[in-house]
């Protein structure tokens, strides 16, 4: 009975074998000639209003077939001045370095579409498309459509998104300067002049001062007007007296801030789960490329105040904010 | 021959899993319970809410009076501080510092007790903060 079994098994072998080394027939697999299209977003990082959000759209069909004769995005909300699609496709060539071919004349943008029609004999192309986000997007999603037109008749299209656009605001490079301009609202993104903050005293959130003080470390600061103690020699214009909290950060470099340096993004999201409940007032020997979660004694806004650079000698900081109104 | 090779491989097996097996207990942490008997704090660090030192010079340990002295930069925000404790190998500390510590009541100094790796040794360590006074 044994045996019968080794002798089942002993033909079961070579038919595996035989299977197993079967070659499978290959043949180089002949390219489409119809109209294709892909698509791929390229920027990175949450979708901010006044910046851009970045495509690349390519096209292509058999080069004997026929030619492209326009390229078109339309988005669910029509982008802001400067949104363009590119009328040169790129190739990065040997050396690493993006070439540009003219395909076409500069697009032209009605409502929400944006077209460029191709004027050169072309069969494939990757068009960059930059979507400036409008203020009228802002906390909304917004999805686009990409489609080609080929003389043969053939039009194919690639949707990308829904894209989130960020809630919060940006504003770079404040230069804030001791005894001038050194009343910072964080409602207004702006540094006031102590006349000018006297106009505006509940708006004023916190005060740039420089003090070089033997002995202690004080250096850049940055302290609510309601605390005084971080405010040596500054008379505050009156009614200002903001308590805004102030949490000190170090190694938070956002990339919108410091200048598309560095890889870390504050979104919305961080804003909406910040805690400052135990926050301080005030920080003092600010440091460049430090920071500062903030939220304004009213509890409106919370922000994320980023040093760009400190000057000791003209006693001047230079600030990024995002800010996310909160109510 | 073949006999005592057998017999001397059953015999080193069973000395493996002997040693294997041997029983090294943990305490309520998880942590190995050994043979030290050491108790103490080597190095401390204070650390604010960025992470950044708010020591203006090394911490003074004292192992025999069981205290730690720090100075701490003028603006410091005492109620969000990170304490850290170097000890001595296989010792640990209770209470166990999670988060933020507040150590705004100067009063009241935050007490720290280190236990021996042989968990039969108890030193508790009061931690004085004093504020870099603005001249």
């Amino acid at each position: 009975m044994q045996r019968k079994y080794y002798s089942l098994l002993l033909l079961l072998i070579p038919v595996f074998i035989f299977n197993a080394c079967q070659n499978d027939e290959y043949s180089i697999p002949e390219a489409k000639t119809e109209l294709q299209n892909d698509c791929i977003l390229r920027s990175l990082g949450p979708n901010v209003v006044g910046l851009n959000i970045e495509f690349v759209y390519a096209m292509a069909l058999g080069s004997n077939i026929g030619k492209i004769n326009s390229a078109q995005v339309e988005a669910t909300i029509a982008g802001a001045s400067g949104t363009y699609l590119e009328n040169r496709s790129f190739r990065t060539n040997s050396s690493g370095v993006d070439t540009p071919y003219t395909i076409g004349n500069p697009s032209s943008t009605t409502g929400t579409k944006t077209v460029v029609t191709f004027t050169k004999d072309t069969c494939a192309a990757a068009l960059r498309y930059y979507y400036y986000i409008p203020e009228e997007a802002r906390g909304k999603t917004v999805s686009f459509t990409f489609s080609a037109k080929a003389s043969t008749g053939e039009e194919v299209s690639y949707e990308m998104g829904p894209y989130t656009i960020a809630k919060m605001d940006m504003k770079l490079s404040l230069v804030l300067s001791d005894n001038n301009l050194c009343y910072f609202s964080v409602a207004d993104m702006i540094a006031y002049t102590a006349a000018e903050a006297a106009t505006k005293a509940d708006k004023i959130d916190l005060v740039y001062l420089y003090r070089s003080i033997t002995g202690i470390t004080f250096a850049h600061a940055l302290a609510s007007p309601a605390n005084t103690e971080y405010l040596p020699g500054i008379t505050l214009p009156s009614g200002v007296g903001n308590s805004t909290k102030f949490w000190k950060v170090y190694g938070l470099r956002d990339r919108h801030l410091a200048n598309l340096q560095y890889g870390i993004y504050v979104d919305d999201i961080d804003f909406q789960e910040l805690d400052l409940t135990s926050a301080p007032n005030y920080g003092i020997n600010m440091k460049a490329e430090s920071g500062a979660w903030v939220e304004t004694s009213d509890g409106k806004y919370r922000a994320y105040i980023y040093v760009n650079s400190v000057n000791n000698t003209a006693k001047t900081m230079t600030v990024s904010i995002k800010r996310y109104q909160m109510k | 021959m073949k006999k005592y090779i057998i017999i001397t491989t059953a015999l080193l097996f069973s000395a493996l899993v002997w040693t294997g097996c041997s029983d090294f207990p943990v305490d309520e942490d998880g942590l190995l319970i050994t043979t030290r008997s050491q108790c103490y704090v080597s190095n401390f660090e204070l650390l604010g809410p960025d992470y950044q030192t708010v020591r203006t010079k090394a911490a003074v340990i004292d192992t025999t009076a069981q205290t730690i002295n720090v100075e701490v930069l003028y603006g410091t925000d005492l109620k969000n501080l990170r304490p850290q404790f170097n000890l001595i190998t296989d010792a640990k500390i209770e209470p166990k510092v999670i988060g933020f510590v507040d150590f705004s009541d100067l009063t009241n100094p935050k007490k720290w007790t280190v236990i021996s790796g042989n968990r039969k040794v108890n030193k508790t360590y009061t931690v004085y903060v004093t504020v870099q006074v603005k001249p």
